[in-house]
């Protein structure tokens, strides 16, 4: 991996750039129209290394791992992809298309998520400062 | 001939005769079918002073070679001929039933000149084709005609027909397949209307077809149909139809608001959205021929000022057309207005940007009462919409309807005061639902060079700019930014290669996004037996492209008809693409250099034709 020590470590911080998302009013207003579990899968850097969110009924839940229940939608793509994409540095698009990231299930999330990535990458990014992960914020 | 049947339908509606005549190999492998084969026997029947709507106008409805071979979305027909409302070359595209069943009857296409002396109807089963009375017909909406056709010629006959709007001849009139799809752009319905030709209703009851290597063909249908089932873009369309990022392109700046005054209304995106149409009206799910994709909606509003029975749903650019381009953020209007221009027959891309240009001209006074006899036409007043202004322009009534029926450039024309400036269009052809500025500078660019004036289908460069693309074979390989000039130029090249591909294929250009080069190449080999490798079928793409251009040239246009309105090269107002600059002429410049392009002329020089095949186009011309 090029921006990541090991498999804990994205996790970590992408769960903590939820936590902010969650209590951002713009964006956790966004998450639960979104109203699908989205497992986040990054195994392909490890077998422990996905995440999942849960935004139906209103409530906005996260955890590493796997979810308990079937996820509606599962983004696969590596944790480099991740943090880029994260950043708002990757055309998801673009990644999709080349087969950077594959996408299974309800597409519905996903187009509700996509233009929200900017200001993601507003508090993705503070997390990485307040982290002492500053050396990891892309340009 | 593999592939194509190589016979077309001649009907001269003036003199009765129906004939039919078939046509050398040659012309198929270098125009390949659809807008491309129209193109080339438009340009050898050579009628160019021909107004558009004059009796001895041509029209012609062209297949694509794999018209009924039970694939994704390459089942799509092509009508074209002189665009009544631009006055230029103009071709249109539908998906929808009629082109298999055009296959099956044993011919390519129609060509049909002349004006019956009364209303007709041409009916195609097999063999058989023959000029009908349309009395019945003439004066009623496209829904009950198409009810009464089946009626009469069976459930399974599929039926082309014009609404009141095509008999009056409104320049933005279209054509619709079952009542459904619709032969948009160009005013192809008000040449029929102008011909007393009501529709055109076919019936196979053979579907033989001889293609060059069926084993060939079979095996890769079986992996290209999955394929393209599966692809996200088909996943996101048929869950939630052609609108299902209209929130995301809002974001963007990609959907225009207010006449394209603005690039961002954050709310009117989510409410107008695909998701919304799919939570709050979807009754089911459609698709052409053979799609798995599914991106048709079927609707209904139950209760409501807009209350409309269960039927074709809008697409994203009827819902941006009457949505955001209008101010509104009423979905449920869209449905029903959807619905009405269908039923009118009228294109409802151009019928949006006429009256959203007449609100804007209203609100600057340029428009007053007294040129609209009476009516106020505000931003966003759906009411005066649906009831007043879409039935005027479709019949044509009072001053008002007659100047909104010639199109938004004709009106501004008549209108004067400056209202010029705020229409929106290339060649006369009002602009799509896409904004350049936010949605790629590259589309600019394929806006201006459109022979048909500004399109989005006409080749892929919408998609290339958003990263739906990667063709490394033929050297699309880099990731362009929207928002600049950057390699534009030279992705517009090959988008023109590609967009005139797929038009002639007649192939769908959401379904063909997962086709790789060498699939498309495969394709016409096993299919047509042409033996091409990816260079030879560029050629017949670029080919096609210089065709239309050359035809246009003998309507008098130049290198200086490639141009965008004021409107739509002002730096945006609002949103992403906010203060940036798009360098038109500076794209166009480098555009014509790379593709052999008089920068004078606007027509391909003779040293590019010849390079291309095209000598004796070449002495035509120069």
């Amino acid at each position: 991996m090029e921006f990541w020590q090991d498999t804990k470590q994205p996790i970590d911080a992408f769960l903590k750039m939820f936590e902010k998302c969650m209590v951002d009013p713009e964006l956790s207003a966004g998450l639960k129209k979104v109203n699908q579990v989205i497992l986040f899968d990054y195994t392909q850097d490890g077998p422990d290394c996905s995440f999942w969110i849960d935004t139906r009924g209103g409530k906005l839940t996260a955890g590493a791992g796997k979810p308990s229940d079937k996820p509606d939608l599962i983004m696969s793509l590596s944790a480099d992809d991740a943090h880029r994409s994260w950043s708002n540095k990757l055309n998801p698009v673009m990644a999709i298309t080349r087969g950077k990231i594959k996408v299974k299930g309800s597409a519905t999330g996903l187009l509700k998520l996509a233009p929200k990535l900017k200001r993601v990458a507003e508090l993705y990014n503070e997390v990485l400062q307040e982290s002492g992960q500053a050396d990891k914020i892309l340009k | 001939m593999f592939g194509n049947t190589g016979k077309i339908i001649e009907v001269d509606l003036s003199a009765g005769t129906i004939g039919q005549k078939t046509l050398p190999e040659e012309y198929y492998k270098k125009y390949i079918g659809g807008s491309g084969l129209a193109a080339k026997l438009f340009w050898d029947r050579g009628n160019f002073d021909t107004e558009p709507l004059a009796p001895e106008a041509m029209l012609v409805f062209m297949n694509g070679p794999f018209a009924g071979l039970k694939m994704s979305g390459a089942s799509r027909n092509s009508v074209a001929g002189r665009s009544p409302l631009t006055g230029v070359w103009g071709d249109s595209s539908c998906g929808g039933y009629f082109a298999p069943e055009l296959r099956y009857a044993g011919y390519d296409g129609i060509v049909i000149t002349g004006k019956a002396k009364a209303p007709s109807l041409l009916v195609i089963e097999d063999d058989n084709v023959s000029l009908v009375d349309a009395a019945p017909y003439w004066g009623k909406g496209i829904e009950s005609v198409n009810d009464g056709l089946k009626e009469k010629y069976g459930k399974n006959c599929r039926t082309v027909v014009i609404g009141p709007a095509g008999e009056k001849q409104v320049k933005f009139a279209n054509i619709m397949n079952e009542a459904h799809h619709a032969f948009g752009r160009a005013g192809f319905g008000a040449v029929m209307g102008a011909k007393n030709l009501k529709g055109i209703v076919v019936k196979a009851t053979k579907k033989d077809m001889t293609i060059a290597d069926p084993a060939a063909y079979e095996k890769l249908r079986k992996e290209v149909n999955p394929a393209l089932k599966e692809a996200l873009a088909a996943v996101v369309l048929g869950e939630n139809g052609t609108a299902a990022n209209l929130e995301g392109g809002m974001v963007n700046g990609d959907v225009p608001v207010k006449n394209f005054a603005s690039n961002y209304n954050e709310e009117m995106g989510s409410k107008l959205t695909g998701s919304e149409l799919t939570d709050n009206y979807l009754t089911k799910r459609s698709a052409c021929a053979f799609c798995a994709i599914a991106c048709k909606r079927v609707a209904e509003v139950k209760e409501g000022p807009w209350k409309t029975p269960e039927g074709p749903g809008p697409e994203y650019e009827t819902i941006a057309a009457f949505g955001s381009l209008m101010n509104s953020a009423d979905l449920a209007a869209t449905i029903k207005v959807n619905r009405v221009c269908n039923d009118y027959g009228l294109d409802t891309i151009s019928c949006g940007m006429t009256i959203a240009w007449a609100m804007e001209a209203f609100e600057k006074g340029h428009l007053t009462k007294a040129d609209t006899d009476g009516v106020e036409i505000r931003w966003a007043d759906m009411e005066t919409v649906i009831n007043t202004l879409v039935p005027a322009i479709a019949l044509r009534k009072g001053n008002l309807g007659e100047l909104l029926a010639e199109g938004s450039v004709s009106a501004a024309n008549k209108t004067g005061k400056d209202s010029i400036d705020y229409t929106c269009h290339s060649k006369g052809m009002e602009a799509p639902m896409h904004d350049p500025r936010g949605g790629g500078h590259g589309l600019a660019l394929t806006y201006a060079t459109s022979p048909r004036g500004a399109c989005h289908v006409a080749t892929p460069m919408l998609f290339m700019e958003m990263g739906a693309c990667y063709w490394p074979e033929i050297g699309f390989e880099y990731e362009l930014e929207p928002m600049t000039d950057e390699n534009k130029p030279e992705s517009a090249v090959i988008s023109w290669e590609m967009g005139s591909i797929e038009n002639s294929a007649c192939w769908c250009q959401f379904a063909d996004r997962e086709m790789q080069i060498s699939q498309w190449v495969d394709l016409f080999n096993f299919v047509a037996g042409y033996n091409w490798d990816a260079d030879e079928m560029l050629r017949a793409g670029r080919r096609v492209f210089y065709l239309k251009r050359l035809i246009n040239s003998r309507f008098g246009l130049t290198a200086k008809d490639d141009d965008l309105t004021p409107r739509m090269l002002e730096p945006a107002r609002d949103g992403e693409p906010e203060g940036i600059e798009i360098n038109l002429s500076g794209m166009i410049e480098r555009f014509y250099g790379l593709a052999g392009i008089d920068p004078e002329k606007g027509i391909p020089t003779r040293d590019t034709l010849s390079e291309y095949g095209m000598a004796e186009e070449a002495a035509a011309v120069w």
